[in-house]
């Protein structure tokens, strides 16, 4: 069933009366809202923590133009615009990050929003004469990356989503994971009554695979629909006790166990995933990508391909183009994509030009899409914090690129030589898989000491291509 | 250590497996173990950046001539010098000793002038040689390779108290994970930008120097002079700046270079235009001849200076950064109001 053009319209009307407020400011300040985006265990946290964190420090962003012309002033975190959505708790996050026996971000559970207010002085000198000191507001929002896999659920009907992910459940590696949920569906009849109790416990079977999936070593990207693993405040709520169901042969009648999961899906998608498009994404004037090509490498060419899915079916739901100044003020399209291969401290540094490729290749289709939508396209290898450092290490008479970092667990730093990645996704074979092993390692001991900001690789790049036009 | 393998029947494969290795054992953080690496770009590759339009021949002749007069000039002063303390002596011993230590006080002099004379033309083609370093780093896109650049750039300012700071910070944002290309743009970033700020405000100066000298000055011959004059300490200002530091004969060379280049690029145009991109031409047809003269020498000082930023500078401009006459040119417009 088609979601209706009257709930669209009305949804329109309030998005417009919530931007003539927004306009004023914008006209006031430069505003610019950046989209961190990316799967889960991406590094969303960890990233929006070191780009707040370098950000109020600055001292460690040379190729950030603002801060190299010495036109940086400063940057404090401000409140944020949205007072209904919870604040980014970045004092525990950098708390944890540089305490004496530093600990990586937990999962993320809710939505939250930053503020970070910016003054420095314009480099032209017009604007200088105009204005003087300037300001610019960034807002960036972290929410648990289960969620953004609802997105391409939009332009699903839920007779499609239903076939594409049953078939996905009969293939290997999920057929294993799924074999409970599939049992209880194969005695059901899809046009039978609508019974509350079967539709919970299908719906619970289904969470309970989605979970394994995503506890699953094989990294498994594409779990849909996110709130069923991270409900966040939707906990018990009826809207989630729906799961894919086998398309019954004659058209179902109302009443039935496929309608009543077919109405539950429609208002899903209105309440839960539209909603959460329109409060945080319609309105996105940057975007990151970030990517954990490594996690994916590391977990096999089955990670691979799933990741490589959910990040395009992802981006598919997002407005990308070049904006004009009208655009801007009413917050209509994305310019600016920034695509990331995070974790790039996990090899060492001579990698990093063949993990920029790779992730080139990866999301080569994507990127000429959008690049012909207008927006800018870059790609780049980055880590938010840096935990390692590129050493050489002699190995049977060889010199080894290796990392130095304590490894996750363990107290004591080792020397890792992860292998060498290719730079393009199509020579990793199953064979050549084999050939890396990376190692998650613990942040570095009193990352922030000196106060000079979170160690990073590139983040001052990231920034420079992302906000740096606003800057100048 | 062994590998770690996940698959145990796998045989000779043709590549290292994953590995960790020994901490403690024969490990060199990346910077160090690059700045005793091989050189960058191999053999320098000559001039590269500036080719003759038309190559000298060899001439053998003028060679001969040249040096044999040089050394029987050097023979017949030498001969009349010990001459001229051997009768010294003859005349009185105080005089003698007097004389021969002047001689060799002159000869050392002469030694040493000559050999702070090479020692300049040596740091000016060095500077050529860091140049060209950066253009290789630049283009291959490497990775490992730009530290020895970036070391002998900083050690090339070491003395320089007044670019400590510069100095200090680039230390601090060099990182391992930096790549050759990034490198070579943090040097320019932290360290030659602030000097670069500075050689254009000397250059400003001197053109401005110039324009109103000529205009004030009564004699064209004297006019003459002061350009010379101001431009080769012009060039030699700006050199020091960038730590070439040249002599006499450096500086010349420079200058001698430079114009060569103003031609070569294209940078000089005739006297017309020049007037006309100085002055606009009602305006400059209602001013006198001599301001305008004044403007024009302003405006080849301002050229000359910022051709030898870009030849005394250890990394050659890019699109994004070139310095312009654009700012030079509205000051200088200035001068006529001043003057008149």
């Amino acid at each position: 069933m088609p979601p209706s053009p009257f709930r669209d319209l009305t949804n329109l009307g309030g998005r417009a009366f919530d931007r003539v407020g927004e306009l004023t400011d914008r006209m006031l300040d430069g505003n610019l809202r950046i989209g961190v985006t990316g799967l889960r265990r991406s590094g969303k946290t960890v990233f929006t923590t070191a780009l707040i964190d370098n950000l109020l420090h600055a001292d460690r962003l040379p190729f950030l133009d603002v801060v190299a012309t010495g036109r940086f002033i400063a940057a404090r975190m401000e409140p944020q615009p949205d007072q209904a959505v919870p604040r980014f708790d970045y004092e525990t996050q950098i708390a944890r990050l540089t305490a004496p026996d530093p600990a990586w971000p937990n999962n993320t559970k809710v939505t939250s929003q930053a503020r970070v207010a910016i003054r420095y002085m314009p480099g032209s000198l017009l604007k200088r004469r105009l204005r003087g000191v300037t300001r610019l507001n960034l807002d960036i929002i972290d929410y648990p990356g289960e969620w953004l896999l609802d997105l391409p659920l939009l332009d699903r009907t839920y007779a499609e989503w239903s076939r594409e992910t049953l078939a996905l459940s009969r293939r290997a590696p999920r057929d294993a994971l799924a074999a409970e949920w599939l049992a209880y569906l194969s005695n059901r009849d899809p046009s039978g009554p609508a019974e509350e109790a079967v539709a919970r416990r299908a719906a619970e079977l289904y969470t309970n695979y989605l979970l394994a999936c995503r506890a699953s070593d094989q990294l498994l990207s594409l779990i849909q629909p996110g709130r069923f693993v991270e409900p966040g405040e939707l906990i018990g709520a009826p809207v989630l006790a729906f799961c894919p169901l086998p398309e019954p042969a004659a058209r179902a009648g109302r009443h039935t166990l496929w309608s009543m999961m077919e109405e539950r899906f429609e208002a899903y998608k209105t309440n839960v995933v539209r909603r959460f498009f329109a409060e945080h994404f319609a309105r996105l004037d940057r975007q990151i990508v970030l990517v954990d090509v490594l996690g994916a490498l590391n977990a096999g060419p089955a990670a691979l391909a799933d990741m490589q899915t959910s990040l395009s079916a992802t981006l598919e739901s997002f407005h990308h183009g070049r904006s004009s100044w009208l655009d801007r003020l009413l917050g209509g399209r994305i310019d600016r994509v920034l695509f990331a291969a995070t974790k790039a401290d996990h090899i060492p540094s001579n990698q990093h030009g063949n993990l920029r490729r790779l992730l080139d290749g990866l999301v080569a289709e994507r990127r000429n899409a959008i690049r012909f939508e207008g927006a800018a396209v870059e790609t780049m290898a980055l880590a938010a914090l840096k935990c390692t450092e590129t050493v050489m290490a002699e190995h049977q008479g060889r010199q080894l690129s290796c990392v130095r970092g304590i490894p996750l667990g363990r107290t004591e730093p080792t020397v890792l030589y992860p292998g060498e990645i290719p730079d393009d996704h199509r020579l990793l074979d199953r064979d050549g898989i084999r050939k890396l092993n990376f190692l998650d390692f613990r942040p570095p001991t009193l990352a922030g000491r000196h106060g000079r900001g979170l160690p990073n690789i590139r983040l001052d790049q990231a920034l420079e291509f992302l906000v740096g036009d606003f800057l100048s | 250590m062994t590998g770690r393998t996940r698959d145990p029947d796998y045989v000779a494969p043709d590549y290292i497996q994953p590995m960790e290795l020994d901490p403690s054992g024969n490990v060199v953080v990346v910077p160090d173990e690059r700045s005793t690496g091989p050189h960058p770009s191999g053999e320098p590759a000559g001039e590269v950046e500036t080719p003759d339009p038309v190559p000298a021949p060899r001439r053998w002749a003028v060679r001969l001539l040249v040096g044999s007069a040089a050394v029987l000039v050097a023979l017949a002063v030498g001969y009349d010098t010990v001459d001229l303390v051997r009768r010294a002596f003859d005349t009185s011993m105080v005089l003698g000793i007097g004389a021969a230590a002047l001689a060799a006080g002159t000869v050392v002099g002469a030694f040493g002038v000559v050999a702070g004379e090479l020692r300049s033309l040596r740091r000016l083609r060095q500077i050529d040689g860091l140049r060209q370093d950066a253009e290789h780093l630049r283009a291959a896109g490497t990775h490992g390779e730009a530290e020895r650049y970036a070391g002998a750039v900083a050690s090339l300012y070491r003395d320089r108290s007044d670019l400590a700071p510069q100095l200090t910070s680039l230390k601090d944002h060099l990182s391992d994970a930096h790549d050759d290309r990034e490198v070579v743009r943090m040097v320019d970033l932290q360290l030659l930008q602030d000097i670069d700020r500075r050689a254009y405000q000397l250059v400003l100066r001197a053109s401005r120097d110039t324009a109103i000298a000529t205009a004030l000055s009564p004699a064209a011959l004297l006019d003459v002079a002061i350009v010379l004059w101001r431009n080769l300490k012009l060039v030699r200002e700006v050199a020091s700046l960038y730590g070439a530091r040249p002599g006499y004969v450096g500086g010349l060379k420079l200058l001698r270079r430079m114009l060569g280049n103003i031609a070569i690029a294209g940078v000089a145009e005739s006297g017309n235009h020049l007037v006309a991109e100085a002055l606009g031409s009602t305006l400059a047809a209602s001013l006198s001849a001599r301001v305008g003269q004044g403007v024009i020498n302003g405006l080849l000082t301002a050229r000359v200076g910022l051709t030898a930023m870009h030849l005394c500078r250890p990394l050659a401009y890019d699109e994004t950064n070139r310095p312009s006459l654009k700012r030079i040119r509205r000051e200088l417009l200035s001068v006529p109001k001043q003057v008149l």
